[in-house]
C-alpha cells in the first residue's frame, strides 16, 4: 500500500541572527506512514522527534528534504512547498496535531476546548459538544472537570483533554507528541486501546513516544533518530 | 478556498518624494526617512492575498505601516502607487481605480472597519443606536421600527446592555465605545473586515472578551478580517496567517504558529523573544 507521508532527506536547523548561531535539530530524516500504521519516532532529548513532526504541521520551516502527504482526493503534495492557506486547509480538515502540552485560554472550558476543531470544520455546537463528552468519558476524564479551563488541570489530565481534541476531527493523519508521557497506568491503557481503535479507522499516525515497551506495543514502523552533530564550521558560514 | 482581496506592491509616501526614496529606506537601512528628500515612506511593495472566512494578522511596531495599510484599503489614506483588488460575490473592483461613490459605497456596504480610537468610528452626537442606524440607512433600510430592531440584535450581540442603546457612546467605557464600532460594522454583515489596534490600552479582561467576540464573530459570519496589532498575543488567538512589517516594508510572512516558534528574520526573531 502507497504511504500516506514519505519523508525523505528531511533538515531543520535554526538559524539565530542574534546569536550569530546555527543550531541543527534533526538531520536527514527518512521515514513513511500508512493509513491505518502507527510509526514511532523514538531517539535520545535532543534527536529532533519534535522538530520531525512541527515540520510536517508546518510550524517549523523545513530546512531541508521533502514531505509526501497523499491527500483524500489521491493527490500527492509537498508539505515542504505548498502554500500556507494549503496548509491551513489541510490542518482543518486532514492534518490533526496533539502537541506535548496543552495550550488553552484560561477561559474555555474542556468541553468547548475539546470540541473546537469540529466547530472549526463546520460542524454545529451540540453535535461537536456531544461528541466532546463522549471522547472525555472514554478516556476518563470525570465529568466535573468538563465545565471547567484545562489551565487549572493536572498534567494528566490535561494530556487527555489533548488527546480528546485531536482526535474528535478524525484526521486522516495525526501527529503525537508524547501523548502518554504524564499518564497513569490504568489511563495509559485507555489511551492505547483509544490509538489501537484510531488506527483500526484507517488513520494513519506518526508519534514520539519514550518507553520501548509502548513502542513494542503499538507501532508498526520504528524510527530511531540520533542528535545531530553541530559542526562548528557551520556556525561560521551561516552568519559571515 | 476562495480569494476575497489581492493587494499587489501598495506603497505610500509622506512628503513630495523623490527617485532615491525606496532604495534610501527600509529595515536594511533602518530608517523609513528619505535622506534625499525627507520624505517618509510608510509603506512600500506590500502585496498579500487574502482568502474568504480566513484572518490575516499585520504584526509591527509603531511606524511600521501596518496600519497605513489597512486605512489604504478602507480609503482613508490614498496610496501612492499600488493595486487592490477586492473580489465581490458578483463583480470584483480595483479599488484604487473607482471613484469617490464607488468607494464610499464599498465602505459602506461591503468592508467594515473599527478603529483603535472609537472617535473615529463613531459618531458621539448620536445615541448608540443611532449609530448603527445610520449605516443601515446607508443600506437602504428605511423602516424605522425594523433598523431599531436590527441595532438592538447587533447590540446586545455584541454585549453591549440594550438600555443603554439611546445614550450617546461618548459616556460609554471604552470596551463598550469598542463593542458598538464591532456592532456598527458589522450591521451590513460585510465579507471584510479590518481592525486597527481594537484592543490596544483596554484592560487586559475587556481585552479577553472583545478578541473571544471577535473570534466568535468570524465563526458564525466567516467574515475575513485583517488585523493589526503590534501584541504577539492577539495575533496569536486570532490570526491564521500573519505579516511581519518594519520601516513600511514586509519583512517576513508565514503561518502565526510558524512566525512565533520559528521566526526567519533577525527582527522578527528579536520580536518574538521580547513577548513577555
Amino acid at each position: 500500500m502507497k504511504a500516506i507521508l514519505k519523508i525523505e532527506g528531511l533538515s531543520k536547523h535554526f538559524q539565530l541572527h542574534d546569536q550569530r548561531k546555527l543550531i541543527p535539530s534533526c538531520e536527514n530524516v527518512n521515514l513513511e506512514v500508512h493509513s491505518g500504521g502507527l510509526t514511532a519516532l523514538v531517539g535520545p532529548t535532543g534527536a529532533g522527534k519534535s522538530s520531525v513532526l512541527k515540520c510536517v504541521y508546518r510550524s517549523y520551516l523545513p530546512s531541508a528534504g521533502s514531505m509526501h502527504f497523499r491527500e483524500k482526493g489521491g493527490q500527492v503534495t509537498d508539505l515542504a512547498q505548498i502554500s500556507e492557506q494549503h496548509m491551513l486547509h489541510l490542518r482543518q480538515s486532514e492534518i490533526g496535531f496533539v502537541t506535548q502540552f496543552l495550550h488553552c485560554l484560561p477561559r474555555k472550558s474542556a468541553l468547548e476546548v475539546v470540541a473546537q476543531p469540529l466547530i472549526s470544520r463546520g460542524e454545529s455546537r451540540d453535535i461537536a459538544q456531544n461528541k466532546a463528552r463522549e471522547l472525555l468519558r472514554l478516556l476518563n476524564v470525570p465529568e466535573r472537570l468538563w465545565a471547567v479551563s484545562p489551565a487549572t488541570f493536572s498534567g494528566g489530565e490535561k494530556q487527555r483533554v489533548n488527546l480528546a481534541r485531536g482526535l474528535i476531527a478524525r484526521p486522516r493523519l495525526l501527529l503525537l507528541d508524547e501523548p502518554t508521557a504524564s499518564l497513569d497506568p490504568a489511563t495509559t491503557e485507555r489511551a492505547i486501546d483509544l490509538l489501537r481503535i484510531i488506527k483500526s479507522e484507517g488513520i494513519a499516525m506518526l508519534a514520539i513516544f519514550h518507553h520501548p515497551e509502548l513502542v513494542q506495543r503499538i507501532a508498526d514502523d520504528v524510527v530511531e533518530l540520533s542528535p545531530p552533530i553541530a559542526a562548528p564550521e557551520l556556525l561560521e558560514t551561516c552568519c559571515s | 478556498m476562495k480569494k476575497i482581496l489581492e493587494v499587489r506592491n501598495l506603497s505610500k509616501i509622506h512628503g513630495q518624494g523623490c527617485v532615491h526614496c525606496f532604495e534610501s529606506t527600509g529595515p536594511e537601512i533602518d530608517s523609513n526617512i528619505c535622506p534625499h528628500c525627507g520624505s517618509v515612506v510608510a509603506a512600500h511593495g506590500v502585496s498579500f492575498d487574502l482568502h474568504a472566512g480566513e484572518i490575516l494578522g499585520i504584526m509591527g511596531e509603531s511606524g511600521s505601516g501596518k496600519s497605513t495599510v489597512v486605512k489604504m484599503l478602507f480609503f482613508d489614506d490614498t496610496p501612492s502607487a499600488g493595486e487592490a483588488i477586492f473580489f465581490d460575490s458578483k463583480q470584483q473592483h480595483n479599488l484604487f481605480a473607482l471613484n469617490n461613490a464607488e468607494q464610499r459605497w464599498l465602505r459602506n456596504h461591503r468592508f467594515g472597519m473599527v478603529y483603535q480610537n472609537p472617535s473615529l468610528g463613531l459618531n458621539f452626537n448620536v445615541s448608540a443606536g443611532g449609530n448603527i442606524a445610520e449605516r443601515l440607512l446607508m443600506n437602504d433600510l428605511t423602516h424605522y421600527a425594523e433598523i431599531r430592531h436590527r441595532a438592538r440584535m447587533l447590540l446586545s450581540r455584541t454585549e453591549v446592555l440594550t438600555e443603554r442603546m439611546d445614550e450617546s457612546p461618548k459616556k460609554f467605557s471604552g470596551g463598550m465605545q469598542q463593542r458598538v464600532q464591532i456592532a456598527k460594522a458589522l450591521s451590513t454583515r460585510p465579507p471584510l473586515l479590518f481592525l486597527d489596534e481594537v484592543t490596544t490600552g483596554l484592560d487586559l479582561s475587556v481585552q479577553a472578551r472583545i478578541l473571544d467576540l471577535i473570534l466568535e464573530i468570524q465563526q458564525e459570519l466567516h467574515t475575513a478580517m485583517i488585523v493589526v496589532t503590534h501584541d504577539l498575543g492577539v495575533i496569536r488567538l486570532l490570526a491564521g496567517r500573519t505579516l511581519v512589517m518594519k520601516y513600511g516594508r514586509v519583512i517576513e510572512s508565514g503561518l502565526t504558529d510558524q512566525i512565533l516558534e520559528d521566526p526567519q528574520h533577525a527582527y522578527t526573531q528579536r520580536l518574538v523573544a521580547s513577548a513577555l
